[in-house]
């Protein structure tokens, strides 16, 4: 079996001293910045990425995936044991944080991390089985299905995250705008400079993702001046036997139903759990009992959100178009370090791919070794007292923009981000649709640039090729569902929900992440 | 208080508008061989039209009350400036003092025991990283 070869040469490569020293440094810091409140993946990998600059490539990549699902299982931590939410996390607040109520913390905790290791574990198969056949596919696209293809991630990250199309589009159109400061790559003109020398290489992504993500998350918990009371009580990590035999079921529809969603464009660890969640409720054989603190109410949207975070990696990896904000971030992180991701990767890095396949399921184990056991000493750092905390993550904030060019001006730019982020989240419009539309602003421009070249100015281009037109038809159905809703929820004009059908469903969770979280 | 939808309408299209007019600066060209200004142009275009979409939206819906607190913003931004003129006038450890001196004045209390013992640390981490990391940061 080839994929047997392939995983065995990656692991090779992932079981060096260095590489699993990495591994471990990655998860074990991921899980605990990832559970400082407001610092969810995004802002954790940011802050984290200075950490990378120095070691090799195959180490940094191995470092940064570790990183980042460490962060998503810390999220799922102080979710479950405080009810401190992230979009990436609110599900596990639900039955999480009753079974906290319970006084069934460790049990709560053992579900989850043992689920994550399920769903990482199915995950880790369905990657390494399909993200080189992806990548035979993205051999086929040309230029104007790139642009399509990026086109239809707007819009379905915008629905997912924001459940808002007008306000999800706006953000990632301006991100797209942000994505344009620099020189321009064909002409060489310098656009939207400001006559500023620092701004003609293009605005840092670091310094967009701390300064949205950073900077407006810390002045946000200002804001709310609520002091939070660090979890003292008692954790039992050992289920019994029944218990054990509870989460296996729903951890695996989990896992497939995670593996699925994290594929698909705008897809990614938030939708699966919701989805995952919801299958167990109709599902599963407890069903009366999820949503008063169940195994299975945990157990099924933990192992959702492992699952999703990894194979969410596939179309970045294979197609070389980050599907999500986060993926969006670990792309210009590959690109920092000197590596463009996309099918030319699994080609001609084979070790880098492989590798961090392979780390992928080690840093699962990780997980569940290291920290599952050990998540009482992570949970001191909430006795740190916020004004303490903060000061120490704006510099951080500092030093993670300033290394990555050696260039004090970039705080600045990282400060007047931060400004635009709070503004930003007090007119209650998402940031993380703007983190995909800069990163992939620039990519955009150069496909539909090359897509009209080739099309003579024409733009039935679009229409002609069939991935294209097939991908442009099905954002002209999600726009015009939407649409209808809108106007047929205008001439209820009562407070009565709108329509139903799918749309309705997929609106429902981003309801859920804004009520907890403004 | 504005309405919050309002204003997010009235930013979004602002927005559009400064990058668009500025994008009319430079070379449009055809569409089969795009200047700089082409893409950037049609993308603050479309902004334009979600932000009046947004804009004409609001006066259908319930106003919204925006939440806007200058304070602790402010602060933050003023302790980074501060950072950044002190690391190029003096060094790095004057403006990791600045930073935190300038920031805390945004917690709930303020004690320059705290702010001392936060430099100190913040400063060591600095030098961990520069001199671990070898990140350039010039402590020392």
């Amino acid at each position: 079996m080839d994929v047997i070869t392939n995983l065995a040469f990656g692991f090779e490569h992932a079981l060096t001293w260095s590489n699993l020293l990495y591994c471990a440094i990655g998860c074990v810091i991921g899980t605990l910045i990832g559970l400082l409140p407001g610092l969810g993946p995004l802002a954790t990998i940011s802050l984290l990425l200075p950490l990378t600059y120095s070691i090799p490539v195959d180490g940094a990549l191995i470092m940064l995936a570790g990183i980042y699902y460490g962060a998503q299982y810390g999220d799922s931590v102080s979710a479950i044991t405080m009810k401190i939410p992230h979009a990436s996390s609110i599900v596990a607040c639900i039955d999480g944080y009753q079974m906290t109520l319970k006084g069934r913390t460790g049990l709560a905790l053992f579900t989850a991390g043992l689920s994550s290791f399920i769903g990482g574990t199915v995950a880790i198969v369905v990657l390494a089985f399909l993200a080189p056949l992806l990548g035979q596919v993205a051999f086929l696209f040309g230029p104007a299905d790139y642009f399509a293809l990026m086109l239809l991630g707007f819009v379905c990250v915008s629905l997912v995250t924001t459940g808002n199309l007008l306000n999800g589009l706006a953000m990632c159109l301006l991100g797209v705008l942000l994505g344009q400061i620099g020189t321009d790559l064909e002409s060489g003109t310098l656009r939207f400079t400001l006559g500023l020398t620092p701004l003609a290489d293009g605005v840092s992504v670091v310094s967009v993702a701390l300064g949205c993500f950073g900077i407006a998350e810390i002045c946000r918990n200002l804001d709310a001046r609520e002091e939070r009371t660090p979890f003292n009580g008692k954790i039992r990590l050992m289920p019994s036997w029944p218990e054990f035999k509870r989460i296996i079921p729903s951890a695996l529809r989990g896992s497939v139903v995670g593996s699925i969603l994290g594929i698909l464009p705008g897809g990614g660890p938030t939708i699966a759990q919701f989805a995952a969640y919801a299958i167990d409720k109709k599902v599963s054989k407890y069903r009366h009992e999820i949503g008063s603190g169940s195994i299975e109410g945990v157990a099924g949207q933990a192992a959702a959100d492992e699952a999703a975070a990894r194979t969410s990696f596939i179309p970045l990896m294979s197609i070389g178009i980050p599907e999500n904000a986060v993926m969006a971030l670990m792309m210009a992180a590959f690109i920092i370090k000197g590596i463009q991701p996309g099918p030319n990767m699994i080609a001609k890095h084979p070790d880098l791919f492989w590798g961090l396949v392979a780390s992928m399921w080690i840093g699962n184990c990780f997980l569940l070794i290291l920290n599952v056991p050990l998540v009482r000493f992570w949970l001191s750092i909430f006795k740190i007292p916020y004004s303490v905390l903060f000061p120490s993550i704006l510099f951080f904030c500092c030093v993670g923009t300033y290394s990555v060019n050696n260039n004090l001006d970039d705080v600045l730019i990282t400060a007047a981000f931060g400004l635009l982020g709070y503004i930003l989240m007090r007119l209650s419009l998402d940031p993380a649709p703007l983190m995909l539309g800069f990163i992939l602003g620039p990519m955009l421009e150069e496909n539909f640039r090359r897509a009209m070249l080739l099309g003579r100015g024409s733009f039935k281009v679009f229409v002609t090729q069939p991935i294209s037109a097939t991908l442009l038809a099905f954002i002209a159905v999600l726009i015009g569902v939407q649409i209808v809703s809108a106007i047929l929820r205008l001439r209820a004009r009562g407070p009565s929900p709108g329509p139903a059908g799918s749309r309705d469903q997929e609106a429902a969770p981003a309801a859920m992440i804004k009520t907890p979280g403004g | 208080m504005a309405n919050q939808n309002a204003v997010r309408g009235a930013v979004l299209s602002a927005i559009a508008l400064c990058f668009g007019v500025t994008a009319l600066r430079y070379p449009i060209g055809s569409f089969a061989h795009a200047g700089a200004g082409l893409f950037p142009l049609l993308v603050s275009a479309l902004l334009l039209l979600l932000g009046l979409i947004t804009l004409v939206k609001a006066r259908f819906e319930p106003a919204k009350p925006i939440h806007f607190a200058w304070r602790n913003i402010g602060i933050i931004l003023l302790g980074l400036v501060a950072f950044v003129v002190a690391a190029k006038v003096a060094s790095i450890v004057l403006g990791i003092v600045l930073l935190v001196i300038v920031s805390s004045l945004a917690a709930t209390s303020f004690s320059w025991k705290r702010v001392l013992a936060i430099s100190v640390a913040l400063i060591a981490v600095a030098l961990a990283f520069q001199k671990l990391l070898g990140l350039n940061l010039q402590v020392i």
